[in-house]
């Protein structure tokens, strides 16, 4: 960058001289060289900008650009397509709500197995209040003989849910007490954990 | 001599100024897309409902994580949209009830525990009573208890009569649990639930302090 603008100034001196000789003023060529060096010499930041030959705009053009810009994320706020439902546990560090992983048992927490045989089925997972229905929290192991397990600990009290088979198709647990879904008419299980 | 052009200025600050503006519009917008609520329901107007639903809830000072909860309940049990945002205004009506019916200062886990007794059908000044039996312990224990004998098939009027009578005999919240959990047993064995719950409260009671020691040994002490 440096270089090219050297050059370009002493194409610049020669033109003048040639030119400004031509008329009879040798002090000219002096004269118009020294008001060009008293100007700042463009900053690094200005001389980067300038390396890109971007076209040039208007204060119109400008206006136009920025105001197109800023429409263009209004729209993106509102047509942005929606993400898939992902790993629910990717934010449940940003919930208030107490998720209870089984390898961390709280205080006064009740170490409860739950069972569910489902000898054809590819995943079960236990849902209910106690992990906020989510999915991902408390999947469960299948055994050799086709029974699903998992150990969850429980605070004493009456806990509500259900097992989720295949990411799709929620049952009720056939060994627990049944309750009805008031609001979503869906089966579920009812245990009361007695506490210790 | 400048070799800058100097219409170049007025195309350089305003694309930058703009392009800085619409980062600004559109990171909040990503940002707010992996919220809880927004991840659960894909449905944009719904999310809205939803949400407006839940931050009006908030703004009345009750908890968000219960109607959260309840929003993804209805996800998992693949309700439409339109049923996820009536259950979560039915679960804040009820908060709301409860923390009438508890109040002064109830816990979060105490207006939950409210909240699914009325969903269970019991009557709101037996929440009121639970509450008077025991004004400054957590009365979490009893009424999921309750809840549970009446989802049993227990009438509430002698339900409320037992566990409060429990209650003010100084049983533990580990002994009514206990209750509500040996009263479940029972009747998944077939025995009637009035039944069950008369044989166990019995049992329950003759571990307990007779009465006059009970008043003496009367909780005073602040919820845990």
């Amino acid at each position: 960058m440096r270089d090219e603008r050297d050059e370009v100034i002493e194409a610049v001196r020669g033109a003048l001289r040639t030119s400004v000789a031509d008329q009879g003023d040798p002090r000219a060529v002096a004269r118009i060289l020294s008001a060009a060096f008293a100007a700042p010499a463009p900053s690094r930041w200005r001389r980067w900008l300038d390396g890109w030959h971007l076209p040039v705009l208007s204060r119109a053009g400008a206006a136009v650009v920025a105001v197109i810009a800023v429409a263009a994320g209004f729209v993106a706020r509102g047509v942005l397509p929606n993400r898939e439902p992902m790993d629910p546990m990717a934010v449940t560090g940003e919930l208030p709500i107490p998720v209870v992983p089984a390898s961390d048992p709280r205080a006064g927490a009740v170490a409860t197995q739950f069972v569910f045989e489902a000898p054809t089925a590819r995943s079960v997972a236990l849902v209910g209040d106690f992990n906020a229905w989510i999915p991902t929290a408390a999947p469960l192991l299948r055994l050799p003989s086709g029974v699903w397990t998992v150990t969850v600990p429980l605070m004493p009290g009456r806990h509500v849910y259900a097992f989720l088979v295949d990411g799709a198709r929620l049952e009720a647990d056939p060994r627990a007490a049944s309750v009805v879904d008031t609001d979503y008419g869906r089966p579920s299980s009812v245990l009361m954990v007695p506490g210790r | 001599m400048r070799v800058t052009s100097a219409p170049r200025r007025w195309m350089v600050g305003p694309a930058l100024a703009a392009l800085l503006l619409g980062v600004s519009l559109v990171v909040p917008a990503l940002q707010a897309q992996t919220s809880p609520v927004a991840l659960a329901i894909p449905d944009a107007k719904t999310r809205q409902v939803v949400e407006r639903e839940i931050a009006r809830a908030v703004s009345r000072g009750l908890p968000s994580a219960p109607l959260v909860a309840k929003v993804m309940e209805g996800v998992t049990k693949q309700a439409a949209p339109d049923r996820i945002r009536a259950a979560v205004a039915a679960q804040a009506q009820r908060l709301e009830e409860a923390r009438g019916l508890l109040g002064p200062t109830p816990t979060e886990a105490e207006l939950v525990s409210g909240a699914e007794a009325l969903a269970a059908g019991i009557p709101t000044a037996m929440l009121k009573q639970v509450r008077a039996a025991w004004p400054a312990q957590s009365v979490v224990m009893p009424l999921d208890v309750l809840t549970e004998l009446v989802a049993r098939g227990v009438p509430p009027k002698q339900a409320l009569e037992r566990v409060v009578t429990l209650m003010r005999r100084g049983a533990t919240p580990v002994q009514i649990a206990g209750l509500g959990a040996a009263v479940q047993a029972d009747v998944a064995a077939g025995l009637a639930p009035d039944a069950a719950l008369e044989v166990r409260a019995r049992g329950v009671m003759s571990l307990l302090p007779s009465p006059a020691a009970a008043a003496a040994l009367a909780p005073s002490g602040r919820r845990p």
